[in-house]
């Protein structure tokens, strides 16, 4: 299996920059510096109105996303009056990798500024810390389990003959909450069983391999999973070191993943 | 004070509203959508879309998204409105809500019709291509101020927040509602310790009960969950910016609204009334409260802002007035307006007013706000429940 050394992050598969927008105010600026850099960001919703228990779980949230073994290196973009303070998440950061840098939009001369400084300290990251190619040990597999119905002990018993690691996420019935624990748990690549009403969907860092049911809406949307609901275990293993090794999921390949995190407390 | 005369020009549509801009909207009802949905707002020649992070799921939160999301489709400023869809039932209650909202003109696009993201990508980008060119098409006609519905803002408040931008903003506000406009007072979190002044100027006593209970029902909601409002509040940010206590910031976030009488008070993205002052319930988070707005029909937005902010919406115009000239310099190309000349000395309330009166007229009638410039279309659900487990 190949993967990319990213330091202290570990070996991962895919070799993403990430761009993190620590508040939705800064998701516009975030998205240029990304698009100019083929780096990986996304919008969200938070960062800032928010109390009690979020602030806490949704620094650590995006702590873990920083930290995933698919990220090469980060740039925090934060606007400077909100809650998630963007140097404060920074610093977090920076104590476990030094492949960290952030910048402030209020103290970067606006929109142009902070997207002419994000490019030069993205550029610059990308120099300093390179990701040399090398063997990946040990694979980190998640698996969504969003489809009550999925039958998966066969597989789990295959993968682990074979040396994988497995996390399962089976505690929502929605993908995108399932895949932000299975990213907290820093797994490489998910395999995802999404609800039989629920189309095929990813998330930003982690190659999604999603696996359709035979019910209507799957059946009908064939084109957007990677494997039909008849796949031997052989064959989804085949497909997942496929992925491993560089193929592209189908969302990765329509560039499609957003982030849900969750959330205790209504926004103030 | 200004001398414009009514030189007010707008889209008419169908259901007697006006809108400001005659935008095409790509609107995902599925978070998987989203991504497919700001490729093609991408591509095409001017197209927008917004991205959310709903899956459908029918939960406490529900009858507010759909409320959201129709309004937004709905509002006056979209000319048409793509629906990209996975075709559930819950999909299809948010496009009937809309119409009964006032949706324009309208398309499906049903992932499961047409088979992939893929296709929905490539019909998408052709539907919205030949809409926006429709839109292009269509003239301005002279329009009446109750034209007009605006949306009060304000982010990142700092020690002149109160004294420069809210005020000049009051100015101008008691301007429009004096010639029919609506506007509209929102984020219940910042007139906490102000509730009984605003109370005060309600049409009916039965109104000023309803804006002092709002802020209690909003302080009862944060309180069950074990918090104390009064000590999250004035935010970190703000406290930089010069704020001592909840209080200040609320005294000097209520002068947006002018001295004009309340007529009402409105739900989140409840519809707003063609004329008069409102406040609406909203949540401070300044996205959830401009996507609010946006699916309460507002059609216009002026967000005063201390320490600055980027932030606009896919469809409502958001003009940025600055409270301060150091920022207003500093951060140039956020800023639409700098009120900070009050607290130079330059000019009086009255006359930023007055500037400020003459810009929202100018951009309703198509000048481009900085944010527009910026292509600034964040969006967010408002929700009240825990989404932890769901």
């Amino acid at each position: 299996m190949k993967g990319f050394d990213h330091g202290n992050r570990g070996v991962g598969v895919r070799d993403h920059q990430l761009i993190l927008p620590s508040v939705v105010c800064s998701t516009r600026v975030s998205s240029r510096i990304a698009k100019e850099m083929s780096a990986v960001t996304f919008a969200h919703q938070h960062g800032c109105g928010f109390i009690g228990n979020d602030v806490g779980r949704i620094t650590d949230y995006f702590a873990a996303l920083a930290n995933h073994p698919n990220v090469s290196s980060t740039l925090i973009v934060g606007l400077g009056c909100e809650t998630l303070q963007g140097n404060e998440l920074a610093d977090k950061l920076l104590s476990k990798n030094a492949s960290t840098n952030y910048l402030v939009t209020q103290e970067s001369g606006g929109v142009e500024g902070t997207v002419n400084l994000g490019i030069s300290a993205a550029e610059e990251l990308r120099t300093k810390y390179p990701s040399p190619e090398v063997a990946l040990a040990r694979l980190h597999l998640g698996i969504d389990i969003s489809n009550e119905s999925t039958k998966i002990e066969e597989l789990v018993v295959a993968l682990t003959e074979v040396g994988v690691d497995i996390a399962v996420a089976a505690v929502h019935k929605n993908s995108g909450l399932n895949f932000s624990d299975l990213m907290e748990a820093g797994v490489h690549v998910i395999l995802s069983f999404p609800d039989e009403n629920q189309p095929a969907s990813g998330f930003p860092l982690i190659p999604t391999i999603n696996v359709a049911s035979n019910s209507p809406l799957h059946l009908a949307l064939t084109n957007d999973f990677d494997l039909t609901s008849t796949a031997t275990t052989t064959e989804i293993i085949e497909k997942i070191y496929e992925v491993v090794n560089g193929r592209l999921t189908k969302v990765e390949e329509i560039g499609a993943g957003e982030i849900i995190a969750a959330r205790e407390v209504r926004s103030v | 004070m200004s001398s414009a005369s009514n030189s007010l020009k707008g889209f008419a549509r169908s259901d007697g509203r006006w809108g400001l801009r005659n935008h095409v909207l790509i609107l995902p009802l599925h978070s998987a959508l989203c991504a497919t949905a700001r490729k093609i707002a991408d591509e095409s020649n001017g197209a927008v879309a917004v991205s959310h992070d709903w899956s459908g799921e029918a939960d406490a939160d529900f009858e507010r998204i759909i409320k959201t999301i129709s309004g937004f489709a709905a509002n006056p400023n979209n000319f048409a409105t793509i629906f990209i869809t996975i075709g559930t039932p819950n999909e299809l209650m948010i496009i009937e809500l809309a119409k009964k909202l006032g949706l324009n003109k309208y398309e499906v696009l049903n992932v499961a019709q047409l088979g992939s993201m893929g296709k929905i990508a490539d019909v998408g980008l052709t539907l919205a291509n030949s809409l926006v060119k429709e839109a292009a098409a269509v003239d301005r006609v002279s329009a009446p101020w109750s034209a007009i519905a605006l949306g009060q803002e304000c982010g990142g408040s700092d020690a002149l927040s109160g004294i420069t931008a809210n005020p000049a903003l009051g100015v101008a506000s008691d301007r429009l509602v004096e010639l029919g406009s609506a506007s509209v007072l929102g984020e219940t979190t910042e007139i906490l310790g102000a509730e009984h002044l605003l109370a005060a100027r309600a049409i009916t006593p039965e109104i000023g009960a309803q804006i002092v209970e709002a802020v209690a029902r909003y302080e009862r909601s944060i309180n069950y969950e074990g918090i104390d409002m009064r000590g999250a509040q004035p935010s970190r940010g703000n406290i930089e910016g010069g704020l001592t206590t909840l209080e200040e910031k609320s005294l000097g976030a209520a002068k947006k609204a002018g001295s004009a009488q309340f007529s009402g008070v409105l739900d989140y993205a409840d519809q707003v009334p063609k004329s008069g002052l409102y406040f609406m319930d909203t949540p401070g988070h300044d996205i959830e409260q401009l996507t609010g707005f946006a699916a309460a029909g507002i059609n216009i937005v002026v967000f005063t802002t201390g320490r600055g902010t980027p932030t606009g919406s896919a469809i409502v115009p958001t003009i940025k007035v600055a409270t301060n000239t150091t920022m207003a310099l500093a951060i140039p190309d956020l800023i639409d307006l700098n009120a900070g000349t009050i607290a130079d000395g330059l000019k009086t309330l009255d006359e930023v007013g007055g500037e400020l009166f003459d810009l929202i007229l100018e951009v309703a009638n198509g000048k481009e706000t900085r944010a527009e410039a910026g292509l600034h279309h964040e969006f967010s659900l408002s929700r009240m429940y825990n989404t932890v487990i769901r």
